[in-house]
Order: C-alpha cells, then structure tokens, then sequence
C-alpha cells in the first residue's frame, strides 16, 4: 500500500517534470519561429533590394556598410541553422509528448493498483 | 501556432467537470490570441508611423533638405545640424540589418509592411472569432449540463 503511494508519488513528480521540459521545449520552438520568421523577412528585402541600395549591419553601436553577398550569405546561414534548431525542437517536443502519454498511463495503472488495494484513493496529480 | 485540431467531439458526451476543463483551455487560448491581436496592431501602427514620415504629402518637417534640424547626441545633449540629403533614409529590415533606400522605395517597404501585418490581423481576426463561438458553445453545454 505504502509502497504503491510512494511509487505513484515519484511518477507523478517525473510526470511534471516532462510537462516542465515540454513547455520550455515548445516555448523554444515558437522562439525559433520568430527568428526565423524574422530572417525570412530580411532575405525577403535582399532579393527586393535595387541597385544603389546599401546594406549596413548594426555592430554595437554603429552601423557598418557590408556586401549584398556577405550580408545573403548571414541570413542564409542563420536560416539554415534555425531550420536544424527547429528540426531538433520538433523531435524533442515528439519525444516528450510520448513520455508523458507513457507516464499518464503508468499513472493510472498505480492509481487502479492503488484502488484495488482497498480504501479511498487519494487523488494524486494526474491531470493532463 | 496551435494545430488546428479538426477533430469534433460531442459535447453532449462530456461531464461537466470535462466541460469547465475544456472552456479554460479555450478560455487561456483566447487570451493569448487577443494578446497577439494587440501586438500586431501595435506593430502595424508602428509602421504607419514610419510611412506617414516618409510619404510624400505629409513628410517629416525633418525631411526637408537644407532645413535645421537637432541632432541627439545624448539623452539631454542635442547639436544642430542640416539635412544634406533628404532623399535617402536608412531602414531597419530586421536582426540588425538596415538599408539606405530613397524616400520612394521605403515608402513600398512600410506599406508592404503594413498591409501584410493587416492580412495577419484579419486572420486573426477570423480564427478569435471562431475560438469564440467554440467557447460560447462549451459555456452553453456547461450550463445545460448543469440543468440537467
């Protein structure tokens, strides 16, 4: 009896602990998103850019002049690396969502073990 | 950036406990759509101050050439100076990048801007006024459920 309880308790404090690692994962992922958004907008208004236009890129506190070439080359850079971020995310959130489905249901084997086991069962944490 | 979740379930089949869980979730979602409504028409106007700088018929006193202007040094600490060229302007495109363009093309820019941030309103727009009609659903089954 006391052994179930305590085992239910450790699963239910793993089971926040993969809500806590899936919200920061997701809160990553919509990071992601804005900055690749953002990236995606920049190498919008290159492509746009005509002829006597320049590029400056804000170091520190000044702005420096820089090539079409070297600033495309920037963005691309940062996108393709946003790309692999996002890709990686993606997989974690996967992996965490199957965790905790996983855990949900070891949750509930415990909390039927613990009803089998007679008297009221005390509701632990297992809201989704 | 939640999937739209095509999926219909029968409200008429849920508890009422279910319900209430349910129009919080909607309720938490609403919230933070209406706060992204907000910020993009913050940002839009944003942008439409900057256009309406640099649209002709209404220019920026500032924008005129061989007008007296004060330049901010600091805070508190301003110089005077001329406008040698008042036909350029340097626009910030995003992640630390700026280009010069003519008062022409900068103008495009902001319109462009503004009138994509506009069609992202709009479908804001639809997409708040369909998680409200979900919600005054579930509120509606929440109280029946209760009657009964």
């Amino acid at each position: 009896m006391a052994e179930i309880q305590a085992r239910l308790q450790s699963l239910s404090e793993e089971f926040t602990k993969f809500q806590q690692e899936l919200q920061t994962a997701v809160q990553s992922r919509q990071k992601l998103e804005a900055q690749k958004q953002e990236n995606a907008n920049v190498q919008k208004e290159f492509e746009r850019l005509k002829d006597g236009e320049n590029i400056y890129k804000l170091v520190g506190p000044v702005l420096l002049k820089q090539d079409k070439i070297e600033a495309e080359s920037t963005v691309n850079g940062r996108l393709e690396f946003i790309g692999k971020e996002l890709e990686r995310t993606e997989d974690q959130i996967k992996d965490l969502q199957e965790k905790i489905e996983k855990k949900k249901g070891e949750i509930i084997q415990a909390q039927a073990g613990l009803q089998a086991g007679g008297g009221a069962p005390g509701k632990v944490a297992a809201k989704g | 950036m939640a999937s739209g979740n095509s999926e219909t379930i029968n409200l008429d089949t849920l508890s009422a406990q279910q319900l209430s869980q349910v129009k919080k979730q909607l309720d938490e979602e609403l919230e933070h759509l209406t706060s992204s409504f907000t910020q993009l028409h913050a940002a839009q106007s944003k942008f439409r101050d900057c256009l309406r700088c640099v649209q002709d018929k209404n220019k920026s006193p500032a924008l005129r050439e061989n007008n007296s202007i004060l330049v901010p040094l600091t805070n508190s600490l301003y110089v005077r100076g001329t406008l040698s060229d008042a036909s350029h302007v340097v626009v910030d495109i995003g992640t630390g990048f700026y280009v010069e363009k003519d008062i022409k093309s900068a103008a495009a820019f902001y319109e462009n801007k503004v009138g994509e941030l506009g069609a992202s309103i709009k479908d804001l727009e639809a997409i708040v006024q369909g998680k409200t009609n979900n919600l005054r659903v579930v509120e509606e089954g929440i109280i029946n459920s209760m009657r009964s």
